[in-house]
């Protein structure tokens, strides 16, 4: 089936070629893991070992108690070196959990359970304990995203495989290599969920995947929904308007409109845990883009640092270079190499010098209307950037910047080059504080 | 991890589109220059001095303003020298030097920087400079008497001392040909001579993405349907005088037409209602500089009241389910 677009948007170069093709590969195991005890929205866990504990692979060894947190385990077997706060890829500074890895690796026992036999409280205990979250870089604990308030119904599940951010091809390649586990685990979100439509949507640049899936698909309950190629297509509110038709309320959650949406490499991920009771202890990240040696769709480790990533993929080939985590629309800009991959991490593009910019120089908006008009969340971003730019958190505010999904088409369209996506960063918390300040009184 | 890497840092997103303002600017100057060289062919010296002296003026006079203000010149976004060719555009070649340079100087010292440079000023500076001076005329024609001096005789051109064809329409003089009219016949202004090779710029700027359909085609529509009304016939109106100049370069020009969709299309009738306004009601004047600058001065308030709902407002969404919420 088909899907119409959604308003605004524009087209950008894909350049999936780097990656597309390669299967997904394991790498030489790092000698030390970094596992950072927030790698989700929600709060951050408490350490559960402590200084010189030996760890299994697999082992728990952060919770917390709150309904929006999720796990953290020990991807490799070792023993703990220091629970410390680290600098992650987003620049916050986390507390972390050292491990200096096993030359012998030793894992927790796993279970293999009858997908026929399993509850609906199994799925979430399993999700939950698995510390799954949103794979797609939104981080969302998934156990509180399977159990929506009672007042809100479901009626639609979609899987993003749309994929639409430049370079990145870690979800192409899980639905071609994972077929049939990303089958199971929409058929288990169906489940706990109890939704009888699931539409997983891919973007027409991703013809075979849309086939492979066609193909192992026997559940008239899926349906697999073929999108058109435009950035942002993969967005949350952007996907449920072109495959419902349904639009997300400003300030809403897919929870309004009776949809959810979850990332193919998470319905994996759920497969895995129900199935196994395996934890998120590994993810496939892309390592790609003009300036890595040899890129590729790589397992690997959480907690696995960059720089060990980057070489085993042959290492940065020119330097000055940029390293982003994440794609380049929407991702961070790393100083050092020595943060970790976590669940959200999608990819790591690597830009050539020629490509590897810094901040712009920018100038007044010349008012031309092109932001205006590629918006995907139909607003005006040249009057959030001036406001924003000029500290005008409440003119800004009525401008809706909260609305903003920061997707970064309006700095990539601008010929002022004005970086309105950091000045949506920097008013959005300011425009918060002005709201609660509001609600106070 | 001894070798610190050499790594670039900046906000996202880290790809951006190839377009620049100065671009821009300057595919607009390229999209001029058919049009320049037909009015250099007819008006030959005349002519090339005018632009000339124009975009001189223009380059120093921006050095000028924006060393008085202590900002670094902006040559490069070619915003001065488009500026100055538009000056130049506005004049007919019987101009002297002098006219043109000091409506170039208005233009972009003060319609341009002291309004606060490229993107805050709310005129389009061309216009402005070349209605400044005909608002000044009482002061400009006592300088053109202390200075008759100052004259280059370049020789007569013969062309230049006929009557222009927006007057003919005026007098009721038989005019020339559609074909002419369209393609190049001297009169007027020097952005004037040629409507054809003004639409093969146009489209070079549609094809760019620089200027959309809709201001230029809301306002070509309203002279063609308030003409039919008036019993005037429409094709004059659109070949004569400077409504293509106005309606495809001008009135387009970013910074001083609205950001709205439907926005432009209002800017663009109530600029083609205000050209038939002048040239039919108070003829024989040429409304274009007047409505477009006209209209500049109303751009806010037709954002403001044009602004579209953000998305998840444009339609209620839809529960299948309780349908309540
Ligand atoms: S970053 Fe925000 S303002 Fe800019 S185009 Fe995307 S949604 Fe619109
Ligand atoms: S794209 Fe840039 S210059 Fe154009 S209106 Fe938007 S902010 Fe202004």
């Amino acid at each position: 089936m088909e899907v119409k677009a959604f308003l605004g948007g524009i087209n950008v170069p894909h350049y999936k070629s780097f990656s597309e093709k390669q299967e997904i590969k394991e790498i030489k195991l790092p000698q030390q893991i970094i596992i950072p005890l927030s790698q989700h929205i929600g709060a951050p866990c408490q350490p559960l070992v402590r200084e010189g504990d030996r760890v299994k692979a697999g082992q728990k060894i952060g919770d917390s108690d709150s309904f929006v947190s999720a796990p953290v385990h020990a991807s490799l077997s070792g023993t703990v070196s220091s629970i410390e706060d680290k600098k992650i890829h987003s620049g916050e500074k986390v507390q972390c959990i050292v491990i200096d890895v096993d030359k012998k690796q030793e894992s927790i026992e796993y279970a293999d359970n009858d997908l026929e036999k399993v509850s609906k409280e199994d799925i979430v205990k399993a999700v939950k304990e698995a510390g799954i979250v949103g794979m797609g870089g939104a981080a969302f604990p998934t156990a509180v995203k399977i159990q929506p308030p009672p007042d809100k119904p479901v009626d639609a599940l979609i899987l993003n495989g749309c994929e639409c951010e430049p370079y990145l091809t870690c979800d192409h390649r899980i639905m071609l290599e994972k077929a049939e586990e990303l089958l199971q685990g929409v058929k288990l979100l169906q489940k706990v969920l109890d939704v009888k439509k699931a539409y997983i949507c891919i973007e027409d640049n991703k013809m075979d995947a849309i086939s492979e899936l066609s193909e192992k698909n026997d559940d008239p309950g899926i349906v697999i929904m073929k999108t058109p190629t435009k950035y942002p297509q993969g967005a949350e509110k952007q996907l449920i308007k072109a495959t419902l038709d349904r639009e997300v309320p400003p300030g809403g959650l897919p929870f309004d409109v009776g949809a959810l949406v979850q990332n193919v490499g998470t319905a994996v991920a759920v497969y895995e845990a129900v199935k196994y009771n395996k934890p998120l202890l590994e993810r496939v990240v892309t390592v790609t883009g003009q300036n890595i040696a040899e890129p590729g769709n790589i397992m690997v480790k959480i907690g696995t640092p960059l720089e060990h990533l980057l070489n085993e993929c042959g290492g940065i080939k020119e330097e000055p270079a940029k390293v982003v985590m994440g794609g380049p629309m929407t991702g961070v800009a790393q100083e050092d190499l020595e943060v970790p991959v976590v669940k959200a991490i999608t990819g790591i593009t690597v830009l050539p010098p020629a490509m590897a910019f810094g901040e712009l120089e920018y100038m007044e908006c010349v008012r031309c209307g092109k932001c205006v008009e590629d918006c995907p969340m139909l607003l005006y971003p040249n009057q959030i950037s001036i406001y924003g730019e000029a500290g005008m958190y409440e003119q800004a505010e009525k401008w809706n910047t909260m609305d903003c999904i920061e997707c970064g088409i309006c700095a990539y369209v601008c010929p002022a080059q004005r970086p309105i996506v950091k000045f949506v960063q920097q008013a959005k918390p300011q425009i918060q504080n002005l709201q609660n300040s509001r609600n106070n009184t | 991890m001894n070798d610190k890497k050499k790594l670039v840092v900046s906000s996202a997103p880290h790809l951006r589109d190839k377009g620049t303002v100065g671009n821009a600017m300057r595919d607009v100057f390229i999209a001029l220059i058919p049009v320049s060289l037909v009015s250099i062919y007819f008006f030959h010296w005349y002519a090339a001095i005018t632009i000339g002296v124009c975009l001189l003026t223009a380059v120093l006079t921006e050095v000028l303003f924006r060393k008085m203000l202590k900002k670094e010149p902006t040559l490069h976004d070619w915003s001065a020298l488009l500026t100055g060719l538009f000056v130049a555009l506005l004049f007919p070649a019987t101009t002297p030097w002098w006219k043109a340079a000091i409506a170039t100087f208005i233009a972009v010292g003060i319609a341009k920087e002291l309004m606060g440079g490229l993107g805050r000023n709310r005129f389009n500076p061309a216009l402005f400079g070349r209605v400044a001076l005909i608002i000044l005329a009482p002061l400009i024609s006592f300088i053109d008497n202390q200075f008759a001096a100052l004259y280059i005789n370049l020789g007569t051109v013969d062309v230049m001392t006929q009557a222009t064809p927006l007057a003919m329409l005026h007098q009721g003089m038989e005019m020339p040909g559609y074909g002419e009219l369209f393609f190049a016949f001297p009169g007027g202004a020097l952005g004037e001579t040629s409507p054809f090779f003004l639409l093969i710029g146009a489209a070079y700027l549609f094809y760019k993405g620089h200027i959309g359909w809709r201001i230029p085609v809301s306002i070509l529509g309203t002279v063609v349907v308030l003409t039919l009304l008036l019993g005037e016939n429409p094709l004059h109106h659109l070949l004569v005088g400077s409504l293509a100049l106005g309606a495809f370069f001008m009135a387009t020009d970013w910074v001083t037409s609205p950001f709205t969709n439907r926005g432009k299309v209002i800017f663009g009738i109530a600029i083609g209602a205000l050209v038939i306004l002048f040239r039919v009601g108070l003829a024989p004047t040429e409304g274009v500089a007047f409505g477009i600058l006209i209209m500049n001065g109303f751009v806010p308030m037709i954002e403001n009241a044009t602004t579209r709902y953000q998305f998840g407002r444009v339609r209620k969404a839809v529960a299948v389910t309780s349908g309540e919420e």
